[in-house]
């Protein structure tokens, strides 16, 4: 009985750091690789999860309307990396106050598109038992679903030449011109990239949260901070700090109550931004 | 081969260098001197096209330059700025693959081969470039530019900061370099002992301009030029 309760809490915890790291993803990319920050970026988010919603509304199976959710989504933030954030690079107010524009104009789109109402899509439910608990099994799913997004992300980064040059471009944009990179060029496909991964996690998140106009800011303060703390090693601070502060703040919710955990979130970001003003991973010796 | 053809140009509205001439032949080490501020940096940016250029142009391999650095770099243009500007969360093995994968060659291959020619980054191959000593650094800048395959290689400042028997040990790459792959090098510096060891000839600047164009004879043997010029 004991064992069980533990178990459960574990699970549970584990799903709301990898519903949190999926979310995180793509600003760990385009803010914490990039530096570029996207007040967008939880539009991107609900962009994502409108067309995965739509699609499916369709007739195509929800499987398949993900990866079409991803491209769209990275299209659109093509358009707007070569429409305003390319001009901006290095003028970190000034792309603040861009795309914070750029995300009223896209949630008030969406509100006269789709209204403020919450249409869902109707996906068979399923629950694991774990001795007297009930866990619903899509969180569950979501677990494996943020490790291969990771290894995946990782993967691209550090092993292919697109990869190699994305980092490039970003630690010193004029010596990777100099040595033959059209780094703009690369820069824009690696913000794009961050807009998809947004647009996966709005989408691969529909099951359990409905599409609003308003749904990213749930996860845009957690994400930015999580990318935060992280620091310079973008994706392995990431994973870390989701996992311990989405983590930690679930473990605390279930122990205490759903106030303790979100006071936990935000006293331990605190704490770690005031000990590591760099972020956590400031002096790693890691690429990534 | 190299050529740069009335070069004004500078940052903002501030010119700095105004209409300079100077001529890389093929195969030739050609040193760039004067003292510290009369822009050889900036001149050496403009020949990237880091900077744009107010007037003039830029041909390489007899063909004229577009204004794009990428584009100059596939032409052949090799470039190891002042201050190395190594990638620094990079490995040393990717700042050399990075570079060769861009301009068509096999990475691994390439970093192989380096790692044979430069044996000092050999131990260092896995570890980031951002955690090197200036030396080893400066020598990853040059791998760098070299596994670009360039046919020019411009060096800006190559001996700051460098501990004397790197200096020695560069010296050395660049007339190897030099000699067996026809190379062509512009090398900016105020240390003349280093230029002149590899150099045949150079260009004096001053104020932005280039004051005179000398044989290494006739350098050594001026000693008020010295003087005057370079302060040495």
């Amino acid at each position: 009985m004991e064992i069980d309760f533990l178990v459960t809490v574990l699970l549970s915890s584990l799903s709301s750091a990898a519903i949190l790291l999926i979310a995180a993803m793509g600003l760990a990319v385009v803010f914490g690789l990039m530096g570029v920050i996207n007040l967008a970026h939880s539009e991107f988010l609900m962009m994502g999860a409108y067309a995965a919603l739509t699609i499916t509304k369709a007739g195509v199976p929800y499987l398949l309307s993900i990866p079409i959710a991803v491209a769209i989504t990275m299209a659109i933030g093509a358009v707007v990396e070569i429409l305003i954030i390319s001009r901006l690079y290095g003028r970190l107010f000034d792309t603040m106050l861009a795309t914070w524009g750029l995300s009223m104009v896209l949630l008030q789109l969406a509100v006269l598109l789709f209204g403020t109402a919450t249409p869902s899509i109707n996906l068979p439910q399923f629950n694991i038992s774990i001795g007297d608990y009930q866990l619903a099994g899509y969180p569950l799913i979501l677990i494996g679903v943020a490790v291969i997004m990771l290894i995946l992300i990782y993967l691209l980064m550090t092993k292919t030449t697109y990869g190699m040059q994305a980092r490039a471009s970003i630690q010193e944009p004029e010596m990777a011109q100099a040595i033959g990179i059209e780094s703009s060029r690369v820069n824009t496909f690696t913000f794009a990239l961050g807009c998809g991964l947004a647009g996966f996690a709005g989408a691969v998140l529909l099951p359990i949260i409905p599409a609003t106009p308003s749904m990213g800011m749930a996860f845009a303060v957690k994400s930015f901070l999580a990318v935060v703390v992280a620091g310079p090693v973008a994706l392995t601070g990431t994973a870390l700090t989701a996992i311990g502060l989405g983590g930690g703040a679930s473990i605390t919710a279930s122990l205490l109550t759903s106030v303790a955990g979100e006071v936990f979130f935000f006293i331990i970001t605190a704490v770690l931004l005031w000990r590591y003003p760099m972020g956590i991973s400031a002096k790693w010796r890691r690429k990534l | 081969m190299f050529k740069i053809i009335n070069a004004t140009g500078g940052y903002g509205k501030t010119t700095i260098i105004q209409d300079i001439s100077l001529t890389v032949n093929e195969g030739e080490i050609v040193a760039l001197l004067g003292r510290n501020g009369v822009g050889k940096s900036t001149l050496m940016r403009y020949a990237t096209g880091l900077i744009p250029a107010m007037d003039g142009q830029v041909e390489i391999d007899s063909k004229i330059a577009p204004s794009a650095p990428a584009k100059r770099a596939k032409m052949g243009l090799g470039y190891v700025p002042q201050g190395r500007f190594v990638f620094p969360r990079m490995s040393v093995t990717e700042n050399i693959a990075v570079a060769a994968a861009s301009n068509g060659y096999n990475p691994k291959q390439t970093v192989a081969d380096f790692l044979k020619d430069f044996p000092m980054l050999a131990p260092k191959a896995s570890d980031l470039a951002g955690g090197l000593s200036g030396g080893q650094q400066q020598i990853l800048a040059l791998a760098r530019a070299l596994a670009t395959r360039p046919k020019i290689l411009l060096l800006d400042e190559p001996t700051e900061g460098v501990q004397p028997s790197i200096i020695d040990e560069m010296a050395g790459i660049l007339k190897r370099i030099n000699e067996q792959q026809g190379i062509a090098i512009l090398v900016a510096e105020q240390d003349l002992d280093f230029c002149l060891s590899i150099a045949k000839r150079a260009y004096v600047m001053e104020k932005g301009c280039i004051k005179i164009a000398v044989d290494k004879e006739s350098l050594l043997a001026d000693k008020l030029l010295q003087q005057e010029l370079l302060g040495v």
